[in-house]
């Protein structure tokens, strides 16, 4: 105690120039430690992005697309003919995709999260073997995406697949045998899939958030003669309010840019019923060359993601200022 | 200051790791060049070949190693799987890395050629025969419309041809020389072969085709257009003629099958292979498929056939349509010569033998296809009654409108067509109906023709 009094007076003149050039060589080496990241971002990143922008307005076809940048530009065409033309047969197939985007992503998301949140809630009660069944509930996750799509592509056959031999012939739920892979179903089949696959990543996520809580605060609240369904909406819904908040940020980002699995399942046409934004881009870009068309959309659905991630932002911003605070 | 220096020194570290992973992935040039001023092609050509076979890149080279014994000149076969191969040889040609001769579909060779990216081998055709060893509709798979030139060699050829199961007639007592002949007669057939109870229409259909999965969709509905005297396309390529009265005529025969319960409805969700395993597999009484199917029935290994469908396997050519014309997709593949080739008189020396009539014999058989020169297609066609068929196919076969955009605009038919045969099953978003299906054809031509509209600005 008293060294320290003693020692401070004498230190202070020299201190503020020393630590100022500490400070700054300090800050100097963490610019170095971004700096690799940050040329990367710049590099496969930002200028890619820029890039795609860019061909979009430029006018991309079979004759011109090896000249890459130096095609004939185009202007805002691209997109006026995808948003305004209805004259142009591109511009139903966007409206269709977009629609069908919209769907698939509300379902799939709506679907991953609430299904996570319910099993978590199972698997955070203790039963025997409740360790296996965990790692078991993890599997779908471990399966990649394209295995996920071939599999259920068989799955879903109308005779020979097994959703409907367990729907039919087993169970005697449906009197006959529906078509899956084609006409309106399509959206289900690759619908269905997503969710499945989607649930155990979501779930691991809740059942952290869950054990988290601290066991005391449900005790207190039961003993106060609070309800199962009381102490989950006003104890386990709240403080669970940030990890669903970022579940719901990536959910939506990733549903809006799915290609894995109608692509692996239905191949580039998925039919109307189907078609979702990036089968479109891919079909429009590399079937068909029409590359401006293709990055267009593509800036289009980006947009609409910043759009998103603003209406997110303006929700959920309080949650995260109070959990930093 | 230390610390700088280490952070420094990580940079570069990690700089020099970027360049290396980025250097050792993109390029894979080989750039080996001719030995100057020899008179005789040496050194070696790269080769792209797709997966025709089984074993592809084995099965070439076994092909072209009598060729590098004599020569000298070392083939390096690639493999470029069909489903990557559209981009890899566009992006080939437009980089001007790439390999020497590649293999290509012969409806993408007005395409590939239209980037600018290949020989022209007008100079060099002479050397192998020209057009006169070639059938016309083989021919014009190396031609672009509207540019002179001999933009490839033919390779391999394949036509389809019906393919029906001699028991299965049999028992609907049905006579093969005429079920086939004209649409009345395969419809009639096609009929019967339900009504008489040969087909179940549970486990087995009197007909299977696929439907939007198949890759090649519009092969097999466009016969049946050309045959109703309709077209693609107009004379010059200008303008889309898909949705014409004849073109529909042609799109409704093969839809129409399908409400009338003479359709396997579930061949609608396969792809092409699947389908045609579903005919190997003894599920279909009458298929539209290609000669590799004929090559595979005395294989041992190939245990997709069900016994009974592998001993009773005819081959009918396809029928007359009410314009009298019995036309059939004539497809294959063909060899391209790259322009930025460094060994090109090597590179004309491989497509030279693979050209000879013995070379084509010997790799057609291997694959299961037809020859693509006549001479040694006549040959294949002496082996039997069903190899015959074939060959009588590929003498009336036709092909797409040369012009760089067909790819595009097949896909605008498929998409339609796929739609229209969905529609046909009760899948559609409307009901299946003749204006229904006037309403896609619309919207395919309309389509089609703003792709013909492009141009280079």
């Amino acid at each position: 105690m008293t060294t320290k009094t003693l020692k401070k007076p004498v230190a202070r003149p020299v201190a503020p120039a020393k630590a100022r050039s500490a400070a700054r060589g300090r800050e100097r080496f963490a610019y170095w430690l971004i700096g690799p990241a940050l040329a990367f971002m710049v590099l496969v990143h930002l200028i890619p992005t820029a890039a795609g922008s860019f061909l979009s307005l430029l006018d991309l076809n079979t004759f011109t697309f090896q000249q890459l940048f130096g095609a004939p530009w185009a202007g805002l065409s691209n997109y006026d003919s995808i948003l305004f033309d209805s004259a142009n047969p591109l511009h139903s197939g966007f409206t269709n995709a977009a629609s069908n985007t919209l769907f698939y992503t509300v379902v799939v998301v709506a679907g991953t999260l609430s299904g996570g949140l319910g099993i978590a809630l199972l698997m955070n009660r203790a039963f025997p073997g409740q360790r296996v069944v965990r790692t078991l509930m993890l599997t779908p996750w471990v399966v990649p995406s394209f295995v996920v799509a071939v599999l259920w592509e068989f799955m879903w056959q109308r005779d020979a697949g097994i959703v409907n031999k367990v729907l039919v012939d087993y169970t005697g739920i449906l009197g006959e045998r529906p078509t899956w892979l084609l006409g309106e179903n399509t959206m289900w089949a690759i619908v269905i899939p997503s969710i499945w696959r989607g649930i155990p990543f979501a779930m691991l996520i809740f059942l952290a958030g869950l054990q988290a809580i601290p066991r005391e605060l449900n005790e207190a609240a039961a003993l106060d003669g609070a309800g199962t369904w009381r102490r989950f909406r006003y104890i386990t819904l709240p403080l669970l309010r940030p990890l669903l908040a970022i579940q719901l940020l990536f959910g939506v980002i990733y549903s809006a840019y799915q290609f894995t699995i109608p692509f692996v399942m239905l191949g580039s046409n998925p039919g109307p019923s189907a078609d979702l934004m990036m089968t479109l881009v891919m079909r429009q870009s590399f079937s068909n060359n029409l590359f401006g068309y293709g990055a267009a959309v593509s800036t289009l659905l980006m947009l609409a993601m910043l759009v998103w991630v603003g209406i997110w932002y303006a929700t959920f911003r309080r949650d995260f200022v109070e959990a930093n605070a | 200051m230390r610390r700088a220096l280490i952070a420094l020194v990580a940079v570069v570290v990690i700089g020099v790791g970027i360049w290396a992973i980025a250097a050792s992935g993109g390029d894979d040039d080989n750039g080996d060049s001719a030995t100057a001023g020899s008179s005789k092609p040496s050194g070696s050509v790269r080769f792209w070949v797709m997966n025709n076979g089984p074993d592809p890149v084995a099965d070439t080279e076994e092909i072209v190693a009598p060729f590098e014994k004599e020569s000298g000149i070392d083939v390096d076969v690639q493999l470029v799987g069909w489903d990557v191969q559209l981009d890899r040889i566009r992006n080939a040609a437009v980089s001007g890395k790439g390999p020497d001769v590649t293999q290509a579909g012969t409806t993408q060779v007005p395409f590939f050629a239209a980037l600018g990216g290949f020989e022209d081998l007008s100079g060099r055709v002479g050397d192998i025969g020209g057009d006169s060893a070639y059938a016309p509709g083989v021919w014009q798979t190396t031609q672009v419309t509207g540019r002179d030139g001999d933009y490839a060699v033919p390779w391999f050829t394949e036509a389809r041809s019906i393919y029906y199961r001699k028991d299965l007639l049999k028992k609907a007592g049905i006579d093969p020389e005429t079920a086939f002949t004209d649409w009345d007669a395969l419809h009639a057939t096609l009929k019967k072969l339900k009504d008489s109870g040969a087909v179940d229409n549970k486990k087995t259909y009197a007909f299977g085709s696929p439907g939007k999965q198949a890759f090649d969709l519009v092969h097999h509905v466009m016969p049946f257009v050309w045959d109703a005297g309709g077209a693609e396309l107009n004379e010059d390529a200008s303008e889309s003629t898909i949705d014409t009265p004849e073109a529909q005529e042609g799109v409704e025969f093969v839809a129409n099958l399908v409400p009338e319960g003479l359709f396997d409805p579930t061949a609608l969700e396969k792809d092409g292979q699947q389908v045609e395993d579903s005919f190997k597999g003894g599920r279909l009484a009458v298929w539209i498929g290609g000669p590799w199917v004929l090559a595979t029935i005395p294989r041992k290994d190939d245990d997709v056939w069900a016994p009974v469908a592998r001993k009773n396997v005819g081959v009918a050519p396809m029928p007359a349509g009410p314009s009298g014309e019995a036309y059939t997709f004539v497809g294959g593949s063909n060899l391209m010569m790259f322009k930025s080739s460094e060994n090109k008189d090597a590179a004309w020396e491989l497509i030279k033998f693979l050209s000879q009539d013995a070379t084509q014999t010997a790799y057609a058989d291997l694959m299961g296809m037809f020859p693509a020169r006549l001479d040694p297609q006549e040959q294949a066609s002496q082996k039997d009654a069903n190899y015959g068929a074939f060959y009588e196919a590929i003498q009336n076969g036709r092909t797409y409108a040369p012009i760089p955009q067909w790819g595009q605009v097949e896909t605008a038919y498929k998409t339609r067509f796929g739609n229209i045969l969905d529609m046909a099953a009760g899948h559609g978003k409307e009901d299946y109906s003749p204006d229904a299906v006037q309403k896609e054809l619309e919207e395919a031509a309309k389509e089609a023709n703003g792709l013909l509209a492009q141009n280079a600005g």
